[in-house]
């Protein structure tokens, strides 16, 4: 059909306009198949691990061997290993967690080099590895020992190899875990012995199973330490964390940009249309079928989503492999393979085309619904005004205001397309930055803001008498509440007159450690207030205990609840002057074989700073897009608003107005939809900030708050008016070049 | 003189072929009168009237609008000269059709120094109580006055009118050029106007006949018509 021969003419007249709306296809094709490509296989990589290579339910220590193991494994249909670990220190602040090889359960994987056959060799973790420089075939001096590094590992239990499980970051600049032979561990003193579970009956709920366990642990007059569940468990479960992240974003993300791309080119179509309505009439009358220039019309937005869609799904393949590689660098897991998914792909080209396609066929529809003889005379309709225009009262205001608003309630597609292009792109820029502020905020909070200790120490048995000197005691317990078990939590009872643990209320005033106090995100996410009395089940003797809440502390340094440390021996029937941890302000000399834990501050902003360099540039690329998605959309009104004004700018130009007059009438008639759009993005974004951190917070135990920066959001605010100058920029040319002789030319109206 | 225009040269060169639009016209209007250039379509009238409108160049020659050489304005003078001095009338009114009938007006009266007040040339098109309607829901005699209502907004002291009745009726066209007659009246405003009625041109106090882009004939008409009792 020759008419087609206009199709690419079309998109050539107006090459910047449909290059924009393509670029948004192909960045929803784009993030949809790198996003669900990427979560897809690290989810496989896991699972194939954790799986294969027999991942722990739980995990404990005890304070007497168990006797009967196997006894025991067969009463509760599980599997029971038993491992060694001692945390060797290489220096002052690198540790090297040594493990005994196992068989049944996390069964170490070999990822370089090979396995362990002789004495003296070792297995490292490939993170710590390639942080302090010990490639394959080097030797580590480590217990007083050298090994030999035959190779890399993964470990199901150590994916993200946190020093303790209640850290956030990992740094393989302090931290690592290698593994060795059993014999190996002869002769190292005060080593730690942990018991491995695996339940046999995976239909079977694991809490349960885990709660009968440990009954029968208790049965046997054994006490456990240390009992962590694999789901509370960082080390296992935060690459989960970040496989939900991006499976979440390979939706919203793209639908917003393929919704975009259909409002917009909906509008473009109807104009053209409508603009052509005289031309439709005439073929219409010279005896063109409906469904022959449907076709037409449909070529349009079909060429621009298919385009897209191939454009950015193929974009996106060769970026898949990479990224999963560089997530593996935090998250130690075998690369078995990385498939690429052509069912993604489909559904990366399918989509545009179907929204785009469906969208487009229902404006064209209502509009070559119309006879002939209607659309002849079609010009007229083009110019009709709307119900709301008609109703605004605009007396009152300024000319430019009047003239600034009409423009926009012009076309209420248009508006919502600006609008719901600035709050999206807005959206995802404050995503960004919020997320790092909120780590910040919590690291900040955590180091200088709530704790003024240096170095914590948690004891493996009970701890009588007073602190060092520049200590402060302290008893902990883990709890849960009554019907879940997932949320799990510390109990502790501090010093009253505590000057290191430093609590505040809401409204900044400090809070006294005479009483109990709960902090925020525990609050939140159990839904406590002061005044409160609450339940909870010890995780140690299974027993319930009340406590009653007086203030919430608006601290997110974890999830706390910290009360007077002789109350809480009280309650839990410990000795009085007895505690479990050491809060020091410097280096306490305990012997390594009576701790179960220290932590250092220092190791911890080491770690948020080498966190905060990717974050920063995570930031800046989000920053980045959003804005080229801005420019695009802002880009894309502009345009239409000045295309549809051809007459009204050249009347302007005849009557004197000068060309800053026109482009400020102009092209800043969208200002104030911007700024309503992007206001409106600060909600939305903190409801879906505050929806994923709830979930996180359910899947990994790690409670984050949305805490909106003034400045930051001032940032946000610049970077999208910056966007907004340049979009005008580029369209100042536009207005400039309308000519006068368009007014004076022009027919009808 | 008020407008003096003389050896005014225009030509299009498209190609090879140079369409010399307007050769040597010459013509000279007086302060407060109003005049109307005849001529078949394509003689070159809307060229000439874009030219003194500042709308358009000559390519030489001279054009003297209130004493100011126009031809030597740059573009940034020529917005001012039609910001200050002129207002236009165009056949097909070319009203902003998403404004309403004041905010149209306004759209001059927003730029200009000390306009008149809109609803006071509301009333002298007698538009007044159409005010918030949009220029669709007008006739195109409504839409008209409101056009020279927008133009005289400004009080300027030139109207260009272009076939400004071209597009109505009998009586509706009559009631236009009665208004324009008592713009003149009222205000002093110099008009030029052009159209295709010979008729029309009863009501004037130059004539001009323009033919192949020459003024093949300047008439004074001294027994000038109220436009009411005009006939055609
Ligand atoms: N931009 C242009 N490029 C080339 N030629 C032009 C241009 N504008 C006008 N012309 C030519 O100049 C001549 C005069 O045009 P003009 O518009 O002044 O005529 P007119 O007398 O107003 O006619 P009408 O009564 O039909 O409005 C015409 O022959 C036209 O083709
Ligand atoms: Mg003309």
């Amino acid at each position: 059909m020759p008419l087609n021969k206009r199709v690419l003419r079309i998109l050539k007249e107006n090459m910047l306009r449909y290059v924009g709306i393509l670029m948004l296809i192909i960045l929803g094709s784009y993030t949809f198949v790198v996003a669900a490509g990427i979560s897809q296989n690290l989810a496989g990589l896991v699972t194939t691990f954790t799986e294969g290579h027999m991942q722990e339910d739980l995990s404990f220590s005890t304070d007497k061997a168990i006797a009967d193991s196997v006894e025991l494994e067969k009463a509760s249909n599980s599997i029971i290993e038993e491992y060694m670990s001692f945390d060797a220190a290489l220096s002052d602040s690198l540790t090297l967690r040594l493990l005994s090889k196992t068989e049944k359960l996390n069964i170490p994987a070999v990822i370089a080099g090979r396995e362990l056959s002789g004495p003296g060799e070792i297995l490292l973790d490939p993170a710590f590895a390639r942080a302090n420089g010990y490639p394959v075939g080097s030797s580590i001096l480590a217990a007083g020992k050298t090994f030999r590094v035959v190779g890399y590992v993964s470990l199901p239990h150590y994916i993200y190899p946190l020093k303790n499980v209640y850290d956030i970051m990992v740094s393989p600049n302090n931290f690592g875990v290698g593994v060795i032979n059993r014999e190996e561990f002869t002769g190292m003193d005060n080593v730690s012995v942990i018991y491995s579970v695996r339940f046999n009956d995976r239909t079977r709920s694991l809490n349960q199973q885990a709660a009968q366990f440990r009954e029968r642990l208790h049965g046997e007059g054994i006490t456990e330490s240390g009992w962590i569940d694999i789901m509370n468990n960082k080390r296992a479960r935060m690459a989960w964390a970040s496989i939900t992240g991006l499976k979440t974003m390979s939706v919203p993300v793209p639908a917003a940009m393929f919704l975009l791309s259909c409002l917009i080119i909906g509008i473009v179509i109807w104009r053209m249309i409508r603009s052509e309505a005289v031309i439709i009439g005439t073929l219409y009358a010279q005896g063109y079928r409906r469904r022959e220039l449907m076709r037409h019309y449909m070529a349009i937005p079909l060429l621009l989503a298919i385009t897209g869609g191939v454009m950015g799904s193929v974009l996106a393949l060769p970026s898949i492999r990479p990224s999963v590689m560089a997530m593996v660098s935090y998250y130690n897991v075998p690369v078995v393979d990385i498939k690429l998914s052509f069912s993604n792909v489909l559904i990366g080209i399918l989509t545009p085309v179907l929204f785009l396609g469906l969208s487009s066929y229902l404006v064209i529809r209502s509009e070559l619904k119309r006879s002939p003889a209607e659309l002849m005379k079609g010009g007229k309709q083009k110019t009709g005004v709307n119900a709301l225009e008609r109703a605004l009262k605009l007396e009152r205001f300024k000319f430019s205001t009047k003239f600034k608003l009409r423009e926009q309630l012009r076309s209420v597609s248009r508006l919502l397309f600006l609008f719901l292009g600035v709050s999206s792109a807005s959206v995802f820029m404050l995503f960004g930055f919020t997320i790092m502020n909120s780590m910040d905020y919590v690291f900040k909070n955590s180091t200088g803001g709530t704790y003024r200790f240096e170095y914590e120490y948690a004891f493996k048995e009970l701890q009588y008498g007073k602190a060092p000197e520049g200590a402060e005691v302290f008893s902990a317990g883990r709890f849960y509440p009554e019907n879940d078990e997932g949320i799990e939590f510390y109990v502790t009872g501090v010093e009253p007159d505590s000057m290191i643990l430093t609590l505040q209320s809401s409204a900044g005033s400090p809070l006294p450690n005479d009483q109990t106090n709960i902090t925020k995100p525990l609050a939140d996410r159990l839904g406590i207030k002061a005044g409160d009395s609450v339940t909870f089940i010890n995780k140690q003797d299974g027993k319930p205990y009340t406590f009653h809440i007086d203030a919430v502390a608006d601290s997110y340094a974890g999830q706390f609840i910290f009360m007077p440390i002789a109350e809480f021996n009280a309650q839990l029937k410990l000795p009085e002057n007895s505690y479990t941890g050491l809060w020091s302000t410097k280096k306490l000399d305990i012997p390594d074989g009576r701790l179960s834990g220290t932590k250092s501050l220092s190791e911890t902003t080491k770690a948020m700073d080498e966190l905060l360099g990717p974050m920063v540039s995570m930031v800046a690329v989000m920053t980045l897009i959003s804005c080229v998605v801005g420019l695009i959309i802002i880009y894309l009104v502009t345009s239409l608003i000045i295309e549809e004004n051809k007459n009204t700018i050249s009347l302007f130009k005849i009557f004197g107005y000068r060309r800053r007059e026109i482009q400020s009438l102009v092209l800043n008639s969208s200002t104030f939809v911007i700024v309503a759009g992007f206001i409106v993005g600060i909600p939305v974004m903190a409801a879906s900030m505050g929806a994923m951190y709830g979930y996180l917070g359910a899947m990994i135990n790690l409670v984050l708050p949305t805490i909106i920066s003034p400045l930051y959001v001032a940032v946000c605010f610049a970077a999208i008016l910056l966007t907004y100058q340049l979009s005008k920029l580029l369209c100042a040319k536009k207005v400039n070049a309308v000519s006068m002789s368009e007014a004076l030319k022009a027919g009808m109206e | 003189m008020f407008i003096d225009v003389s050896s005014l040269k225009k030509s299009y060169i498209s190609g090879a072929v140079v369409n010399e639009v307007l050769k040597e016209i010459g013509m000279e209007l007086d302060e407060g009168e109003i005049g109307v250039i005849l001529g078949p379509s394509g003689s070159g009238k809307s060229t000439l009237m874009n030219i003194i409108g500042g709308i358009d160049r000559g390519d030489s020659g001279r054009v003297i609008v209130d004493g100011v050489e126009i031809n030597n304005l740059n573009n940034d003078q020529l917005t001012d000269y039609r910001r200050e001095q002129i207002g236009f009338v165009f056949q097909f009114y070319n009203l902003v059709p998403n404004l309403t009938v004041g905010e149209n007006i306004e759209v001059v009266s927003n730029i200009s120094k000390s306009p008149l007040n809109v609803d006071e040339v509301l009333a002298a098109v007698q538009m007044q109580d159409k005010k918030h309607r949009f220029p669709r829901e007008l006739s195109g005699g409504e839409q008209q006055r409101v056009s020279i209502a927008r133009a005289i907004v400004k009080n300027p002291k030139l109207l260009l009118c272009d076939e400004p009745t071209g597009a109505l009726d009998y009586q509706t066209s009559r009631s236009i050029l009665k208004l324009l007659q008592q713009v003149n009246k009222k205000y002093g405003t110099t008009i030029l106007m052009i159209t295709h009625n010979a008729a029309i041109a009863a009501m004037a106090n130059r004539i001009f006949k323009l033919r192949n882009g020459e003024i093949v004939e300047a008439a004074l008409n001294q027994a000038t018509v109220p436009a009411e009792r005009i006939e055609w």
